[in-house]
């Protein structure tokens, strides 16, 4: 597919390395990750378990921090931040999407898409508008005062995509977003993270076993055992 | 800050374990509530007796009327005494009193006895006491072998009814024709008798227990007071009514507070504990969810302030309930024994707002207490193993 690239690094990865310890055992999981992805680009990371693809999409997302290295996102040495400061920068920039949805069981799906809303501190009436927009967008505004539990598995990442995308992030990481759903509502999801990252110029970081998944990325790269290989 | 909707409803997602934590609570703020609430009506029924402009004059050294002996020639100097009110027709306002304490039988107890005082009154003592009215029946002749009974006492002792008799001594029957109320104040578990009566019964001729006299204003006291105690032969101590009513007070009521305070602190711990397991529980089974957050940008204040609202609620649900219960008992009334004087009086519970207040906020606090450690244990999660969860 054609990416929406403009040249631009929008993550980059030097010498990232990521080492976790259980107990006195120190296990690398990432080993000097030398990485750049474009503004716009839409690229896939696969790789047995275990390879390291979803610390590295976690690394990224700013969830958690590199052991060595510098690890710019959109512009922010994100490797170098507290905690309350990544959380911040990915409430800024980045949306998420997961493998289950995560979406909370007891909020409804326009007030699971305003979620991110309230840490951008909108008027009620705005955050309902912009969620509202959101949901339709992802083809569910008839579907937004049903609960999670009254959705669909693939009706339910769409909402969660909704929420990804409500605050206008830069950067959408989606973990895993078809590995619950059958085929038909995978290829839904699939669709729609290549329309937002065609019309919404999304740059989108997906890890995936999928190879139909992968397929839709414009750019595959792949992961063993801590490397890129 | 998230939603409290969010908070609200994932309780109500786990109804069973929210209803028994919030009802372990609920009677936390209950017990609490109950004997503050007891505590503030035995104030209020003992104090409520005594006003401001009024003296009551002991033998010195006596607590109470019940161990207080005054010769009858002594009352005479102290109505004499200034500051005493007069009344229209030039008669000081007071009269000397006569107080013993009697037992008597409860209904339906299978012989079960309390202890009831008895007032000897003068026939002034509706002028004396503006504040007693009859309420049924009439007040005693005087002279005679009839009494009046205090509202709050009626039926609960055998005899004790309008129209009924009861042996005030043994061979020393008494008809009661009056009941009377005193505004809430102890004297509605007395029965009151005409003075003679009272002191033929029981060998206490030449005696009364206290002297009460209306002065002309508050501010009369002390000087009244230096009269009374200046002259040591007489032996006689002064109190503003008021004082000596709310010492009265203070063994019984510090009792009830204290007896309470003890029951509500062992049920706290309690109630504190399974706080703390719903609420771990909560954060348990919500891992995900409170990785989900984090990663959406809500920091670890947000997840901490979000999980200690959700145990504030789970106890201000409680709290209502406690309340609740608590506030039905203010149409409620328990007789108990009055440590000072050794009599059983009937007490309502006062639900004063204040303390309704302070147990709920105590409600609150326990939810806070209570669910601090768990709303700590899910801020402190990384996102990461969160979401692993």
């Amino acid at each position: 597919m054609t990416q929406a690239t403009n040249g631009t690094p929008m993550i980059r990865l030097e010498k990232v390395s990521k080492t976790f310890y259980r107990d006195k055992e120190a296990l690398e999981v990432l080993k000097s990750i030398d990485l750049e992805i474009q503004e716009g680009a839409y690229e896939a990371l696969m790789g047995p378990s275990g390879s390291g693809k979803s610390t590295l999409l976690n690394l990224i997302a700013g969830l958690d921090r590199p052991t060595s290295g510098k690890l710019t996102v959109a512009g922010a040495d994100i490797g170098a931040m507290a905690e309350d400061q990544r959380a911040r920068f990915r409430a800024a920039n980045i949306g998420f999407v997961f493998q289950t949805y995560n979406l909370m069981p007891v909020l409804t799906a326009r007030e699971n898409v305003e979620l991110p809303l309230l840490l951008a501190k909108l008027p009620a009436d705005e955050r309902r508008k912009r969620a509202e927009i959101a949901l339709k967008v992802v083809g569910l505004e008839h579907r937004m005062d049903h609960l999670p539990r009254q959705l669909s598995g693939g009706q339910e990442q769409r909402v969660a995509i909704a929420r990804a995308i409500v605050t206008d992030p830069k950067i959408i990481v989606a973990d895993e977003p078809t590995g619950d759903l059958d085929r038909e509502s995978a290829n839904e999801i699939l669709n729609l993270l290549e329309r937002l990252n065609r019309e919404f110029k999304k740059t989108i970081v997906m890890v995936t076993h999928d190879p139909a998944a992968a397929e839709r990325a414009g750019t595959v790269r792949r992961l063993d055992k801590g490397n890129l290989v | 800050m998230i939603p409290i909707a969010y908070n609200v409803r994932s309780l109500f997602v786990r109804k069973a374990t929210t209803i028994a934590t919030a009802l372990g609570i609920g009677l936390v703020v209950f017990v609490l509530a109950a004997s503050l609430m007891l505590g503030a009506g035995i104030k209020k029924t003992l104090v409520s007796g005594g006003r401001p402009d009024y003296a009551l004059v002991l033998r010195k050294g006596s607590d109470t009327e019940l161990a207080s002996s005054i010769e009858v020639r002594t009352v005479s100097l102290v109505l004499a005494a200034p500051g005493v009110k007069k009344a229209n027709d030039g008669a000081p306002v007071g009269s000397g009193e006569l107080v013993v304490v009697i037992t008597m039988e409860k209904p339906g107890t299978d012989g079960q006895v309390s202890n009831v005082q008895v007032r000897g009154i003068s026939d002034n003592v509706l002028t004396l006491r503006p504040d007693v009215k009859v309420i049924e029946g009439r007040a005693p002749t005087p002279g005679t072998d009839e009494v009046m009974v205090g509202r709050g006492i009626v039926g609960r002792f055998t005899g004790v009814e309008l129209g009924k008799s009861f042996e005030l001594k043994k061979n020393r029957p008494v008809k009661v024709v009056g009941v009377f109320e005193a505004g809430g104040s102890s004297f509605e578990s007395e029965i009151w008798a005409d003075i003679d009566t009272v002191r033929s019964s029981f060998g206490r001729e030449g005696l009364v227990s206290s002297v009460t006299v209306r002065l002309d204003s508050p501010s009369r006291f002390e000087a009244f007071k230096a009269v009374m105690e200046t002259d040591k032969q007489l032996g006689l101590e002064a109190f503003r009514e008021k004082d000596y009513y709310e010492k009265q007070s203070q063994g019984t009521s510090i009792f009830v507070w204290a007896l309470g305070i003890l029951i509500t602190i062992f049920f706290s711990i309690g109630a504190m504990i399974g706080a703390t397991i719903t609420m771990n529980a909560a954060v348990a089974q919500r891992q995900r969810e409170i990785g989900t957050l984090r990663a959406l940008g809500f920091s670890r204040v947000s997840i901490l302030f979000s999980f200690l609202l959700e145990a504030v609620v789970l106890a201000a649900i409680g709290g209502a309930f406690g309340l609740f219960g608590a506030f039905l008992l203010s149409f409620a009334e328990v007789s108990m024994m009055n440590f000072a004087t050794f009599q059983e009086v009937t007490f309502g519970f006062d639900p004063n707002p204040v303390l309704l207040g302070a147990a709920f906020v105590f409600g609150a606090a326990m939810g806070v207490l209570g669910g601090f450690f768990p709303a700590l244990r899910a801020a402190s999660v990384s996102p990461v193993d969160a979401m692993r969860a």
